[in-house]
């Protein structure tokens, strides 16, 4: 084993691990992976991670002369439970078929190259999760097409601010106010339900997917990235607040 | 009557769970069973709660429970790791309104702050929201992932051999 080839190893692990970690997979299975290829190809992994930065060690399995460590920033990358899957079965794949470093990388490459999903479809799926959702909350069927109708603004308004880059705080400040704004034409209508309509419009912008990973990392030990994570998604909730609180105080004039 | 209202239950949950799940771009061969799970996870936390008054944080460490241990079946399936089924199928429990309740209340204390009485209750309603929001999180992940740690063979070998890559 050479110190090209490690340095080599190292490259690509260092770009699958921060592609992994971008987009949202809970830290036990990154390392479990990340271990796996290094298996696959004959070396030692070890990695430490935080929220914005990874170190990344890979040395020779027998030979820990060769050796390579470097510190990788994570890019933000949309949530994808696609690559979770995909670069999952990679990690298999490679470990049970014998992969060369060659054919592993050029499997990569076409695997994070495919296509999304098509953000109109998200846009009307967000949607309609959040009718349903009123619907969960017991909203009569007036109140979930005005929650139907102030999501999709909302998640339109969203879509568009993080294409362009916006700083994410802003993004979920304006896209809470424009939803909720949105929806409080439901009280001028004269909805019975109207209180529901409000309260569930800007639900589609709570961060899910980052409280449960957070949650799930702290009971894998993974503690500080756990607490990086809920940290993260609560400035996000409060975020969601302050967009609403906008609008209740236009047209309520009381918070609660 | 109360077998659609459970059915009901069900359906919107399968459609909530998948539309915040395409958000964050799940694999299309896993939503039917994203909305299965979603399905019968959020009718069970709403037998729990309607009919035995079971509270809103044992009810859903018992769904969450319910969905992980689907999900290790579904996963061999579709060649999904679990938390790719379970995350989506998660998110219509997930306690968004009591989350910004509870910021709504410090806002609201913050300006009562000098009146005692109205002040207090302000500050009662903020733990009130925080605690149960944060209980409900902490349930719904743990009893996800309690048949992860009892199978943790299987469910750590979930992609192994993939048609899909």
């Amino acid at each position: 084993m050479t110190q090209e080839y490690v340095t080599e190893i190292a490259d690509f692990i260092a770009r699958y691990l921060s592609y992994m970690l971008g987009a949202g997979v809970h830290t036990s299975r990154v390392v479990r992976n990340s271990k796996r290829l290094g298996t696959a190809l004959g070396v030692d992994v070890s990695i430490h991670t935080s929220q914005k930065t990874a170190t990344l060690t890979v040395c020779g399995k027998d030979d820990t002369s060769v050796m390579n460590t470097r510190v990788l920033d994570i890019p933000a990358f949309p949530i994808s439970f696609e690559w979770n899957a995909d670069l999952s079965a990679l990690s298999w794949a490679a470990y049970d078929k014998k992969m060369t470093l060659d054919e592993i990388r050029m499997k990569f490459d076409a695997l994070v190259s495919k296509p999304k999903m098509n953000p109109v479809f998200v846009l009307f799926m967000a949607s309609l999760a959040n009718a349903s959702f009123c619907r969960l909350f017991g909203g009569d069927i007036w109140a979930m097409l005005v929650t139907f109708t102030a999501t999709l603004i909302g998640f339109f308004t969203r879509q568009h601010l993080t294409r362009r880059h916006v700083n994410h705080y802003i993004v979920f400040i304006v896209s809470a106010f424009v939803a909720s704004l949105c929806a409080s034409t439901a009280l001028t209508l004269g909805i019975d339900t109207a209180e529901i309509a409000l309260a569930t419009s800007v639900l589609y912008l709570v961060p899910g997917v980052p409280l449960i990973n957070g949650v799930i990392d702290i009971t894998d030990g993974h503690i500080q990235i756990g607490i990086s994570r809920l940290v993260n998604a609560l400035m996000l909730i409060v975020c969601i607040a302050i967009g609403m609180s906008g609008t209740l105080m236009l047209v309520k004039d009381s918070l609660l | 009557m109360i077998a659609a209202d459970i059915i009901s239950d069900g359906l919107f949950a399968a459609i909530a769970a998948m539309g915040f799940g395409s958000i964050s771009d799940p694999p299309m061969r896993a939503f039917p069973y994203i909305a299965i799970l979603a399905a019968v996870g959020h009718a069970t936390r709403y037998c729990l709660m309607t009919f035995l008054g079971v509270d809103i944080a044992s009810a859903s460490l018992i769904a969450a429970f319910i969905i992980g241990t689907g999900s290790v079946w579904f996963g061999r399936k579709v060649f999904c790791p679990m938390t790719v089924l379970y995350i989506p199928a998660l998110l219509p429990m997930v306690p968004g309104t009591y989350a910004y309740k509870t910021v709504f209340s410090l806002i609201m204390f913050l300006q009562e702050i000098s009146s005692p009485t109205q002040g207090s209750e302000y500050l009662q309603s903020m733990i009130y929201n925080a605690s149960v929001s944060f209980s409900v999180i902490f349930m719904l992940a743990v009893g996800a992932t309690v048949p992860v740690f009892l199978l943790r063979e299987r469910a750590n070998s979930m992609t192994r051999g993939s048609r899909f890559i």
